[in-house]
């Protein structure tokens, strides 16, 4: 929001080659703080761009500067010339107006997103906050952009302003953008580039659709006797009982994490099994699992 | 029709008109023109007007001081400025009767 000053100003450099310069301006000034006491409206809003007021006054006093006429105007000031334009009509200019209403709520907006963004920039954090420190952060956030954004007049703190926004927007999108990525079940979907293994577990005691695993080699041979565990050190097993499978005890004590598991069609015993998977042979003793992380 | 292209040619008779009914600073004939009616009379046009019309020699000046704001520069009529309003009112008055006799006959 430009003050009456930064206004005249503006409209001065706007001006600079024009021959009559002082004497057309003499008491802009003062004209432009008594259209500013008459609303809150910013001046940039009620009487357009600078730049375009000033031409629209060197239009009016007749003697145009002498480069005025044959002026090209850059791809940085059509968006000016495109809204001083649509001032001229009722639904835009009550949009316009309706806007600095939402500026508390944006702040507020800003501070929480930006508390946040530092949170998760230093480890912590997510999309709330999840206990006192981290809701202590963001209530200082809020009040800090609420803060800042009450002294956002200044020219300095205009072009802050502009740089904060834009973090803020971005980071508010990114948020957004992670919470469409997750799953209905409030899971992460972790999508990384991981070197390939020669084994690979695919997590199968949390799969249900997973009661078998074989193993193979990098060059396609099919290994028996793999034990799995997972990052922690725990035996990786399925549950073949929900598929209608047994582990084969015929070897002794079933290993629930040694695979591919002997397993049996629940309900055949002896001669009559059907093996769904190629029978290993009994392996002769269990490792003990060395985790890594 | 843009109203806005008709205003141009005669702002400077709506101004003289204005301050022809009493003196008025830089907003004030702003406001009384809207409030007569010419709505999209632009800030800028009247200022620059304002101030064309002073370089010209028709307007007078002085200051009024303002307890509220900004000391207010008043413009006012001299000799010249009547003399002007009540030749630009004849040319209007005569192309306005043209105008509309123009019209009437397409009717």
């Amino acid at each position: 929001m430009m003050t009456p000053d930064q206004y005249a100003q503006a409209v001065r450099d706007a001006l600079a080659d024009h021959p009559d310069r002082e004497e057309l301006l003499e008491d802009l000034d003062d004209h432009l703080i008594e259209i500013a006491a008459e609303s809150d409206l910013p001046l940039e809003i009620r009487l357009g761009p600078p730049e375009l007021y000033a031409e629209e006054l060197a239009a009016a006093y007749g003697d145009r500067p002498r480069s005025r006429g044959e002026r090209r105007w850059g791809p940085r000031e059509w968006p000016r010339r495109a809204h001083a334009r649509l001032m001229g009509e009722e639904s835009y200019r009550s949009f316009v107006g309706f806007l600095p209403e939402l500026r508390p709520g944006w702040w507020v907006l800003r501070g929480y997103v930006l508390a946040m963004l530092l949170l998760a920039m230093s480890g912590n954090g997510g999309l709330v906050p999840g206990n006192l420190g981290e809701w202590a952060a963001v209530a200082f956030g809020v009040w800090a952009s609420v803060w800042f954004g009450r002294r956002a007049g200044r020219r300095w703190s205009a072009l802050l302003a502009v740089g904060v926004n834009l973090v803020a927007l971005l980071a508010l999108l990114a948020g957004m953008a992670t919470v469409e990525s997750r799953d209905w079940d409030g899971r992460m979907v972790a999508m990384a580039a991981a070197p390939q293994p020669e084994v690979w577990p695919d997590r199968a005691s949390a799969n249900d659709d997973v009661y078998n695993i074989r193993p193979y080699a990098k060059d396609g041979t099919p290994l028996r006797d793999v034990y799995l565990y997972d990052q922690d050190g725990n035996p990786l097993t399925t549950e073949p009982g929900r598929h209608g499978y047994r582990v084969d005890e015929s070897c002794g004590g079933p290993v629930l994490n040694r695979y591919p598991l002997p397993l049996v069609k629940d309900g055949f015993t002896g001669d009559e099994q059907t093996m769904p998977e190629p029978t290993p042979a009994c392996p002769s003793a269990t490792p003990s699992p060395t985790p890594t992380r | 029709m843009d109203g806005s292209q008709l205003l141009k040619g005669v702002l400077d008779l709506a101004v003289l008109a204005v301050l022809n009914e009493r003196d008025g600073y830089g907003y004030d004939v702003v406001r009384r023109l809207r409030e007569a009616g010419l709505e999209e009379v632009g800030d800028a046009s009247v200022y620059g007007t304002l101030r064309r019309l002073f370089k010209a020699g028709a307007l007078t000046s002085y200051v009024v001081a303002s307890d509220e704001g900004p000391h207010r520069k008043y413009y006012g009529l001299n000799e010249v400025g009547r003399e002007m309003y009540a030749t630009s009112t004849k040319t209007w008055t005569a192309f306005s009767d043209t105008m509309a006799s123009l019209l009437k006959e397409g009717q």
